[in-house]
């Protein structure tokens, strides 16, 4: 009876609190503001200690905390006698000593191995109101605290800005790893790379389904362009467009029954819906020059893609359901790869200017273009993070093509696959 | 303001209610919001990723067909899919070759030089081809003995960043269908 008196209060208190934490610490933008944090190692609340746990969860924090551009680290090296104590309370937090350090949020954490198993408790403070902000215990298996380590930046990311950082997805792309490009999965940190597809062909060119883990792709397997589906998890594999010609650049619409792709069984390339068994519903582009690589709004309402229809390569975009297309770009002569942003407001591109590619946005008025990057090397194939905060993309300054990651404001650049290999085509899960 | 005040009776409400259900052995009871702002997360995984397993799956080498040694490969400017004069003439020569040798199936492959995105490059090697295949038909060779596959930039005929290289791999080939 008490423990339900208690429980009705506690909500009771969470919702002004809370309210007054969206008040206190705003955050508009990545890069704009940098919160001082204090990120202090994960200390072993029982059982035995275990130095690489702890050292995976900091390494997780620290990349995925220090890529959101939120923050603005305080030097361990100044870290007081608070760092080293298993104070998960906010009643027991010596916050004036973190203070006295210019932090102004700090994360402190447990972990306990027994065998295989691995409870991690995190908890995100605010020092200048001396409260938590949020905390979570997260119970799995050892070979799961990467996960667990990522799933909390989200949440931080959730307790400061209102909105779930990415870390917890996946990155799907290509690599040449094994002498043919065979598609390939990886975390978002570029971490637990794991190879999908055994086709000994050429595997192009993966798209994920909005919601579920799934790719497109397209595969020479069967000695033509097909396109390909697959389940993630399950492993199982089916080819469902494979119309003479090319059958490439698939792409999920929102609403999973639809997918827009590039058929050239009529003698040119354009822009077709199929369904998910791969019957063709619509035919969306008719035109004398190429049409490709579309790329869906948030509301399945529109398509953009790339056509040469006036000339050089240009980004148009199409209504679906009258077929009607405009042109979005007019700079440069070679624009291609779009990819529309979760948010619905921009589309990023790759624009080849001084014989070199570089990555630009641009809202979808045709207004407001930026440039990201500005080489060296080729930049090309953006895609978003599903919350918007960052773009994934090839980069080939370095000899073979790699992924690489920014925010979507084009800092905070990292690559993220080895250089053993030539990586490309990245595509970025919804969240995991 | 108010709010604070009412925060702070709170606070003491929650203090005597956590003194009644703890019990004075126990160890620092958490503040109630610690305890609301803290839940658990269940991260065992239902399922793992399926990697592939190399001994149970076999997968075929790309087929790489012969060239017909009567067809000569053509070659295109760059972004474009548009026959040269050049372009016609040779297509001129591997028509004949065609109308004297009846029986041959030819697959007409498209490729493109490296630069340009992948995406658009499928395309640009597509359209490469069916224009070669689309002049032949006009030359009077029956379309069904003409298949026509893009590479897109992914079988380059000569490696390197060269002007030169690149004039090369921007090519229509004529391989024999067995």
């Amino acid at each position: 009876m008490f423990v339900r008196w208690m429980l009705v209060l506690a909500a009771c208190l969470a919702l002004p609190w809370s309210a007054m934490a969206a008040t206190e610490i705003e955050i508009s933008a990545p890069g704009e503001q940098s919160i001082p944090l204090a990120l202090t190692q994960f200390l072993p609340a029982q059982g035995p200690q275990a130095a690489r746990v702890a050292a995976e969860i900091n390494e997780v924090l620290d990349a995925d905390l220090d890529l959101s551009g939120l923050f603005r680290f305080v030097s361990p090296a100044a870290f007081l006698d608070d760092a080293g104590r298993i104070s998960l309370l906010s009643n027991q937090v010596n916050f004036p000593q973190w203070r006295m350090l210019g932090a102004e949020t700090l994360i402190k954490g447990t972990y306990s191995v027994a065998g295989e198993q691995l409870v991690v408790e995190a908890r995100l403070f605010d020092v200048v109101n001396r409260r938590l902000l949020t905390g979570r215990r997260y119970v799995g298996e050892v070979k799961d605290v990467r996960r667990m380590a990522h799933a909390f930046a989200d949440l931080v990311l959730e307790a400061l800005t209102g909105e779930e950082g990415p870390f917890s997805s996946r990155i799907a792309y290509i690599s040449n790893l094994t002498g043919h490009p065979e598609l390939w999965l990886m975390d978002v940190d570029g971490k637990r790379p794991i190879r999908l597809t055994n086709h000994r062909s050429i595997v192009l060119n993966p798209d994920f389904s909005p919601r579920g883990k799934e790719v497109l792709f397209t595969s020479y397997r069967a000695n033509n362009p097909d396109l390909y589906r697959k389940e993630v998890y399950s492993g199982k594999e089916a080819r469902l467009s494979y119309k003479p010609g090319l059958n490439v650049a698939g792409r999920m619409a929102p609403n999973e029954r639809e997918i827009a792709l590039t058929l050239s069984k009529d003698g040119n390339p354009e822009i077709y819906l199929v369904d998910i068994s791969g019957r063709i519903l619509k035919r969306i582009t008719d035109n004398w020059g190429i049409d490709s690589d579309p790329s869906w709004s948030p509301d399945g309402s529109r398509i953009a893609f790339v056509s040469n229809r006036q000339g050089n390569p240009h980004i148009f975009i199409a209504d679906i359901f009258t077929g009607k297309a405009e042109r979005l770009t007019t700079q440069g002569k070679y624009n291609a790869t779009p990819a529309w942003s979760p948010k619905g407001d921009r589309v990023a591109f790759s624009r080849q200017e001084g014989g070199r590619f570089d990555i630009y946005t641009i809202k979808t008025d045709g207004t407001d273009e930026r440039r990201l990057t500005f080489g060296p090397g080729n930049s090309e194939h953006p895609r978003w993070s599903p919350d918007g905060r960052f773009l994934v993309y090839s980069l080939d300054k370095s000899g073979n093509r790699a992924i690489y990651v920014m925010r979507a404001d084009g800092t905070g650049t990292r690559r993220l696959t080895t250089l053993e290999s030539d990586c490309r085509h990245p595509a970025w899960s919804s969240r995991w | 303001m108010k709010v604070m005040q009412m925060l702070k009776v709170a606070m003491v409400v929650l203090f005597l209610f956590s003194g009644l259900i703890g019990c004075s052995t126990t160890p620092p009871v958490a503040p109630m919001d610690d305890q609301a702002k803290v839940s658990q997360a269940d991260m065992s995984q239902k399922a793992e990723v399926k990697g592939v397993d190399d001994s149970s799956m076999k997968g075929e080498a790309v087929p790489s067909h012969d060239a017909v040694a009567g067809l000569e490969r053509i070659q295109f400017d760059f972004d474009q899919f548009t026959l040269s004069e050049d372009a016609r003439r040779i297509l001129g020569e591997n028509a004949k070759y065609l109308n004297a040798n009846g029986g041959t199936q030819v697959v007409i492959e498209g490729h493109c030089d490296e630069r340009g995105s992948d995406e658009y490059n499928l395309a640009l090697g597509e359209s490469r081809a069916l224009a070669a295949k689309n002049y032949l038909v006009s030359l009077g060779i029956d379309a069904k003995r003409l298949s026509v596959i893009s590479y897109g930039e992914e079988k380059p005929l000569v490696s390197g960043s060269t002007e030169e290289a690149w004039a090369q791999n921007r090519r229509a080939e004529f391989k024999a269908v067995n």
